[in-house]
């Protein structure tokens, strides 16, 4: 449980230093929705599933989704 | 160089705030306080099997109330500031693979949400986390067709209902109990039978309508706003 938490955590730490560092904006955002969807697993494993939910459902797919379209709109390849 | 700079001292200043909070923090092995009250009396008072949601929509449903509003301004600004400023990029069409998934997920989807939105006082979940699935699963079906249809009317239509049922469900409260989104005028039944709970499913359903819909519209707003430029 604690390794899990922590590998977890950890990869969430690199991930979130990672899009600072990636020169790609889609790669960027996808590593956004990682580090979001681990989140939620984070808060599965602190016996918060109504936050999970909401985090897995807002931050992993909506959020992901309306960064991807704003890319688009900027001037990528959609 | 300004900018690195700026973002540097922003970034220590706020390590420096958690660094003066978090030896203040100590977990405690009991509740205390506020917390203690809603643990302790919180499903004889409300009838929901879900605390959380009991707390969200009975105890502190005002606060709800007002979350909502914010959703509705954000959400309309969204969908205004894209339907005055068109900032087109051609629609491409779906590949064959997303255009199946898009055919065969979204139902399961949506009656996942359903089930979030219907047991929110039962099992974890609740309106908004529903809501958000359901407008997830419209955002599949968008994905999936090239053009989504232009009609207006219906999306906003079920959001002001769903408001509306919410602030009607408080005053009704205020009719028969004395007080604004009163959880226990229509009795509370029994801990974890789907009709339990007082209005949190009630109420539930209005935030899952209204939290659908309001994304639902802001997903259409970007997808229509295409392929003008």
């Amino acid at each position: 449980m604690t390794v899990i938490a922590l590998t977890l955590g950890g990869m969430m730490v690199a991930a979130g230093i990672a899009v600072l560092f990636v020169k790609d904006l889609l790669s960027a955002i996808i590593i956004t929705g990682f580090v979001s969807l681990s989140a939620s697993v984070m808060f599965l494993l602190m016996d918060a599933p109504d936050v999970a939910i909401t985090e897995a459902s807002i931050g992993a797919v909506l959020a992901t989704m309306i960064f991807l379209w704003g890319r688009g709109k900027i001037g990528g390849d959609g | 160089m300004i900018r690195t700079l700026t973002g540097l001292i922003i970034v220590l200043a706020l390590g420096a705030v958690a660094a003066s909070v978090i030896p203040e923090m100590q977990m405690r092995s009991e509740l205390q306080g506020v917390g203690y009250s809603y643990a302790s009396r919180g499903m004889d008072e409300t009838g929901s099997s879900n605390l959380v949601t009991a707390v969200i929509v009975a105890y502190r449903g005002l606060d709800t109330l007002g979350e909502v509003v914010v959703l509705f301004c954000a959400s309309t600004a969204v969908v205004l500031i894209l339907t005055l400023f068109p900032i087109g990029v051609r629609a491409s069409e779906p590949s064959r693979i997303v255009a199946f998934t898009a055919k065969v997920l979204p139902a399961p989807i949506m009656l996942f949400g359903v089930y979030f939105i219907a047991h929110s006082h039962l099992s974890p979940g609740g309106g908004f986390p529903g809501g958000t699935v359901i407008a997830s699963a419209f955002l599949l079906v968008m994905l999936g067709s090239s053009s989504v249809p232009d009609r207006n009317g219906r999306l906003p239509a079920i959001e002001s209902l769903a408001g509306l049922t919410f602030g009607l469900l408080g005053f009704w409260g205020v009719l028969t109990a004395g007080q604004f989104l009163n959880n226990t005028f229509l009795g509370t039944g029994t801990p974890g039978t789907i009709v339990s709970g007082g209005l949190i499913p009630l109420i539930s359903i209005a935030i899952g309508a209204k939290v659908a819909s309001e994304f639902s519209g802001v997903f259409k707003a970007f997808r229509n706003t295409r392929g003008e430029a």
